[in-house]
């Protein structure tokens, strides 16, 4: 898929701030500069989706489709986002 | 000098417009009105006009931030005061002045940490004693007018209402 809508990256910036308020995390960033790591993080999604599709290996590659594609590269993140220290 | 003629509570505010900042209460049991950081929101409360007016007022509004420890908020301040028969219908319709804005305020370095932002209400309605009266309190979250670059909800605690008396 494309690259994030500009109100869907939007939404993304919103509730990143939202998520930081109520775990009361420092988030030492202006408003722009987080904005601004939205897109560069969804725009490397754009640009190395074909590389991570090449990574995965027959016949998780053919038989899976995009959707599962991406909710099995959400699920590994999630989890190394859960266990990271 | 200036005297204190009014203190507004978190739980005495009304909502306004279409987005409201949520009430809460904190781990340390203040009420609080968090402020969105995306969305503008407002709120307002209601007070009486009192004796021996003088202004210009000045609205003192204590925030705190509860993520950013960077960048800056942006506030604007409006009055509403409607003088007993007026031609204005209140209970379909608001009257409130052009708003006054606050500076573009770096916020405190540290997390829960207060600081009191002080607006001076030069657009005030041509607020005269006996006026029922509305102070409207928003957010510029999207820098529509002010420069609001910091993340995170803020938390507004009160707000103090000064006359030049």
């Amino acid at each position: 898929m494309a690259v994030l809508s500009d109100p869907d990256r939007v939404a993304l910036w919103a509730k990143l701030m939202q998520d930081a308020s109520a775990s009361r995390t420092p988030l030492p960033l202006l408003k722009a500069e987080l904005r601004a790591a939205v897109d560069a993080a969804d725009a490397w999604a754009d640009a190395n989706a074909a590389a991570y599709n090449t990574a995965l290996p027959l016949p998780a590659r053919t038989a899976l489709t995009s959707k599962q594609k991406a909710l099995l590269l959400m699920y590994v993140i999630e989890r190394r986002w859960e266990v990271s220290p | 000098m200036t005297t204190t003629r009014a203190v507004f509570t978190p739980f005495a505010a009304v909502p306004v417009g279409a987005n409201f900042p949520q009430l809460l209460k904190t781990a340390s049991d203040q009420d609080a009105l968090a402020f969105d950081a995306a969305t503008d929101e407002a709120c307002a409360w209601k007070f009486k006009a009192w004796q021996g007016l003088t202004v210009p007022l000045t609205a003192v509004i204590t925030v705190a931030m509860v993520s950013a420890t960077t960048g800056t908020t942006g506030w604007q301040v409006q009055v509403e005061a409607v003088t007993p028969a007026d031609a204005l219908n209140t209970i379909t319709t608001s009257s409130f002045d052009t708003v006054n804005n606050s500076a573009s305020t770096t916020v405190p370095a540290a997390v829960g940490n207060t600081q009191d932002i002080s607006v001076t209400l030069t657009n005030n309605d041509s607020i005269a004693v006996g006026d029922l009266c509305r102070l409207r309190l928003n957010r510029d979250a999207d820098g529509s007018a002010i420069t609001d670059s910091a993340t995170g909800d803020a938390y507004v605690l009160g707000v103090e209402l000064r006359d030049a008396t």
